[in-house]
């Protein structure tokens, strides 16, 4: 009989007995992918002078998340600035963090969000700005922000809203190693500032093996 | 007009810090990768087969069949479109990316891997790339399950390249169609190292994977393979439950006689998936049990064992409270009752074909869509080699087909695996906003 001539197990079998599974993993046991590089593109920030935005993705530690600043999605933007605020005092909270990792914000409306609304954004987080600054990025239209969009696989949509336009957007969250290679990227169900933090630890982990 | 609350954020972002995070509610289009972009909620409009391509049928090469399936539109029930891949390699499963602009199709028999564009217009899709270093990046092959992770495609595999049996693993690639990483399936300590389906649970951190057979097994005749008791040894007996975050397997259950497709429950708050065993025809539980732990349980029969009908295919509802099961031998479409998942009870039953395989089933329920090709050296021979896609309605007592196609009439081949897709907007391309950011 076909079914009596499959070999039979009896029992699970756990990998690591005693350990719960689906626990965060600690920093520097898992690797994380090189997924892709962070393309080039023309940003502004506080003014009208342009910046290259590897200006802000070399060098550190970056997580980079877009949003427009009028974005009320529960599941979008606000997602997003709450797991950015708990990330950003939890490096405030650890000295060895501090210097080594940056916030960066992009708008995705630059018609709307212009240099001086993002400095006031800004202008909130000066205080812990030399342990983790985070910094407010638009551009000057959607000429310029497309290709960037395209480059990071970020899906924009536009829709009529009760007051009036809605931005549809899939939330994506980028960590970004200080080579600028994309390392990780968060969803709506994934953005969990106690993995992004050992997420972040595991690059500051793989830094210190790599350095002479 | 827009609104113009650029302090709102802020707003939010006040009200937001004080509270508790926790991670988003999610749910998919019942059976896709939770990171799926753009559910179709709604009505479908468009259903895209991959197709096996057939000697002596149309242009003999595997393809993607797109079909339209809106009742309101002229065309309802006819081929839109049929982009051929060209060669025969035994096509099988398909996926979206997470943004669903794109769909790939994976075969069998040379792992290629075909990438189409069917964001663009859903009616006609454009294949727009082949990926063909899956082998020699992985040493894998048959490249089956596509899971979209965001900005990356997980790929399950069947076989390797070595011995061709069942011991195999996941592959990752970004949505450019460059590989990043494999991870072999555990093999020893109670893993036999094979491979099927891929289930996230994100909010668990933790995903499954299942165990069907090697190349040496599933593009052989399926008698010569029943008739070799050798070869029936060669199909996977376990599941393994994953540490999403680190890659790495955490704990291995035993579930005999290849457990197929896996389907978690959507319902808020469940964690809980199904799988069935195709060989000894059970439907299996895995869930959390005593002290919280993980583990799989034999929890229903699917129709005869001793008749053997072969569960391929399932498809789990919205509310996680019904249960599709497609068994190929009898040409059976059952229905259970999974309100209490621990206790499936079989409420329904149609033979709706000589052979039947995949199952879709639409958000809310009330279309069915099956096909007839399970792999082109197992489907039936002569007058029961029927190769159909039927449409069905569901009303919660019965299945009325609506209309069906004959891919061997039509000159296409064999009809495995289907995606929805739903209408292209075009309210979205007008609106300002939008046409500042083209």
């Amino acid at each position: 009989m076909l079914a009596a001539a499959v070999g039979l197990l009896t029992a699970a079998l756990p990998l690591f007995a005693g350990e719960p599974a689906g626990l965060p993993p600690a920093p520097g046991t898992y690797r994380l992918d090189r997924i892709q590089r962070v393309p080039q593109a023309i940003v502004l920030e506080g003014s009208l002078i342009p910046r290259l935005l590897s200006h802000y993705i070399g060098g550190k530690i970056t997580l980079f998340g877009f949003f427009y600043s009028y974005c009320a999605d529960p599941e979008g933007c606000p997602l997003a600035w709450d797991a950015f605020e708990k990330v950003r005092a939890e490096i405030m909270a650890d000295a060895k963090l501090h210097g080594r990792i940056r916030l960066v914000f992009m708008s995705l409306d630059p018609a709307h969000d212009s240099p001086d609304a993002m400095k006031g954004f800004a202008q909130r987080y000066e205080a812990g700005g030399r342990a983790v600054p985070w910094h407010f990025l638009t551009t000057y239209s959607g000429f310029f922000l497309k290709p960037l969009l395209r480059g990071m696989g970020e899906e924009v949509s536009a829709r009529p809203g009760e007051d009036g336009v809605v931005l549809n957007h899939m939330l994506k969250v980028f960590l970004i190693d200080k080579e600028g290679w994309v390392r990780e990227i968060y969803s709506s169900q994934t953005l969990d500032p106690v993995l992004v933090l050992g997420d972040i630890r595991t690059l500051l982990l793989e830094e210190t093996a790599l350095s002479p | 007009m827009k609104r113009y609350s650029r302090f709102l954020a802020v707003a939010l972002l006040t009200s937001a810090a004080g509270g508790s995070f926790g991670l988003a509610a999610w749910a998919d289009e019942t059976c896709l990768s939770p990171y799926t972009a753009s559910l179709v909620k709604g009505q479908e409009a468009y259903l895209h087969v991959w197709t096996l391509g057939e000697q002596g049928v149309g242009d003999e090469s595997d393809k993607l069949v797109t079909i339209d399936v809106d009742p309101k539109s002229k065309t309802y029930g006819q081929i839109l479109s049929s982009v051929s891949a060209g060669g025969r390699g035994e096509a099988h499963h398909m996926g979206f990316t997470d943004d669903r602009k794109y769909l790939w199709a994976g075969r069998l028999s040379d792992s290629r891997i075909f990438v189409f564009d069917i964001g663009s217009n859903p009616a006609k899709p454009v294949l727009v790339k082949t990926i063909t270093d899956f082998e020699e990046k992985t040493g894998y092959a048959g490249p089956h399950t596509f899971y979209a992770l965001p900005g990356r495609m997980l790929i399950g595999a069947l076989s390797n390249t070595k011995t061709h049996d069942g011991v195999t693993g996941l592959a990752v690639y970004s949505n450019d169609g460059v590989f990043l990483s494999s991870h072999p399936i555990p093999l020893g300590d109670g893993g036999d190292g094979y491979g099927y389906d891929i289930a996230i649970n994100p909010k668990k951190n933790v995903f499954l994977t299942s165990s069907f057979t090697g190349l040496n097994n599933y593009m052989r005749p399926l008698g010569s393979v029943v008739s070799d008791p050798e070869a029936m040894k060669r199909f996977g007996n376990t599941m393994v439950l994953w540490n999403l975050k680190s890659m790495k397997p955490e704990k291995i259950f035993a579930v005999p006689g290849a457990p197929l497709e896996i389907r978690w429950s959507l319902n808020e708050g469940d964690d809980w998936a199904v799988t069935a065993s195709a060989l000894t025809s059970k439907l299996w539980l895995v869930s959390r049990g005593v002290n919280n732990e993980w583990q799989a349980k034999e929890v229903a029969t699917i129709g005869d064992p001793a008749k053997i009908p072969l569960p391929v295919d399932i498809s789990i509802s919205a509310d996680a409270k019904r249960l599709w099961v497609n068994t190929f031998m009898d040409g059976t479409t059952r229905l259970f009752d999974i309100s209490d998942p621990a206790k499936p009870v079989q409420i329904y039953e149609k033979v709706t074909g000589k052979q039947v395989n995949m199952i879709s089933q639409s958000w809310d329920g009330k279309r069915v869509y099956i096909t007839s090709s399970l792999l082109a050296n197992w489907d039936k021979t002569g007058e029961d080699n029927e190769q159909v896609l039927r449409a069905y309605d569901w009303d919660g007592k019965e299945l009325k087909l609506k209309f069906e196609v004959d891919f061997f009439g039509q000159k296409l081949g064999r009809p495995h695996h289907m995606k929805f897709s739903g209408p292209l907007s075009k309210a979205s391309l007008e609106t300002p906003v939008h046409a500042a950011l083209r």
